[in-house]
């Protein structure tokens, strides 16, 4: 699978040929470590000073850089694939190699990284419950009626919200048997099969 | 094994094996590292720089400090739970591995601090809302546009409630006529 790239882009990219290896190779380092921490525009500028061309160029050329090496991590494109779509750019093949040691070395982290980007639901947080027994109200005196009251705190990220529930000890005998059975059909024979293939 | 002090259930696995840990300090200094703990779990905070140094005897690393903190905690909080006794509770840590001193030690501890950490367990139970005050206003109309001697008494009710977890107070106000406030006091 081959990575195309636009023109503008290749643009970008095109900066890294007027520039020796040393630095294509602190590039590289750059944008691996904007991919890691969000990216600082006063690089930028100190680089810009350093090799006397305007910051824009250099933002460009790390951004491309990054894109590059953020498609071929998210397809896990093998070597030879990378290689390929690299020779479209008609660097040297000493920059084909720099940039092929750069995805190689960094593929795995930045997979890792995109992995945390997708969307998550509000996930467990914590729960706090209470049982009851409503003794009498204003319309009936001499009551006996349990109830179980739950507040359930939701963790999303980062945001914290509470979901009140209220239910009577049957109906949580119930929900407590159903969820029971979920569990439990982990061990069916299906469920057995695909996880180890999985695995 | 049930035990009493985690609600006549099994004891959980990590708790048997930190006891090990804990029987590496000396009983005096446990005494006052459960000190510290009740202290944190009435709300009051730990020094943990404390802790440390009661430990760095024992040559324990974060991981078991930690350890030992976390145990404590569960032990103390999960015995004013179930309102266990100090006698039995000295008995099941015996039981569970710990020496007599130390069991000794933890529990002459719990007993002094078992009723306000019960206290502030209780306070710290779910809830969901608090009424934090009621103000109130009788209006009397004398007028209105369609009767000209009208003379009723209108009653304005100011209930603020305080959240259960924000605890931002927000003020619900709401209007009640002399007719059916009376219905209200009545109760029946």
């Amino acid at each position: 699978m081959l990575l195309v790239l636009s023109e503008e882009h290749k643009e970008h990219l095109g900066f890294l040929t007027q520039v020796d290896s040393a630095v294509v190779g602190e590039f590289g380092r750059i944008a691996v470590e904007f991919l890691r921490k969000g990216t600082n525009p006063k690089i930028y500028e100190g680089a810009a000073r350093k090799l006397n061309v305007s910051s824009d160029v250099i933002q460009h050329g790390v951004e491309g850089l990054t894109y590059l090496l953020t498609e071929g991590s998210k397809l896990m494109i093998s070597e030879i694939d990378f290689q390929d779509s690299v020779l479209v750019l008609g660097f040297s093949e000493e920059l084909n190699k720099l940039l092929l040691q750069l995805y190689l070395d960094n593929r795995k982290e930045i997979r890792s990284i995109l992995g945390e980007l997708a969307p998550k639901l509000p996930s467990y947080h914590s729960l706090e419950w209470r049982l009851d027994v409503q003794l009498a109200s204003r319309s009936l005196r001499q009551q006996i009626k349990p109830a179980v009251t739950i507040k359930l705190h939701l963790d999303q990220n980062g945001d914290q919200t509470t979901k009140i529930l209220q239910t009577d000890p049957a109906t949580l005998l119930h929900l407590i048997q159903q969820l029971e059975q979920a569990l439990g059909e982990m061990k069916t024979n299906h469920c057995r099969r695909i996880v180890r293939n999985i695995k | 094994m049930r035990f009493r002090f985690c609600g006549d259930l099994d004891c959980p696995d990590w708790v048997l094996a930190e006891i090990s840990t804990l029987a590496k300090i000396s009983s005096v200094k446990l005494k006052l590292i459960c000190g510290q703990v009740l202290k944190d779990l009435q709300g009051e905070g730990i020094d943990y720089e404390k802790i440390l140094k009661l430990t760095s005897d024992a040559k324990f690393e974060s991981g078991d400090v930690k350890a030992t903190i976390a145990v404590l905690s569960f032990i103390l909080s999960s015995a004013a739970k179930h309102s266990v006794g100090s006698d039995s509770l000295s008995s099941e840590l015996q039981q569970l591995g710990l020496p007599k001193e130390h069991a000794t030690g933890l529990c002459r501890s719990y007993e002094e601090k078992q009723s306000p950490l019960q206290d502030s367990l209780r306070t710290r139970s779910l809830r969901l809302n608090h009424l934090d005050s009621v103000s109130w206003r009788v209006d009397q109309t004398l007028s209105s546009s369609e009767l000209q001697q009208v003379n009723e008494p209108l009653v304005h009710l100011k209930f603020t409630v305080r959240d259960g977890d924000r605890g931002v107070t927000e003020p619900f106000a709401m209007t009640v006529s002399a007719e059916k406030f009376r219905v209200l006091l009545a109760g029946e």
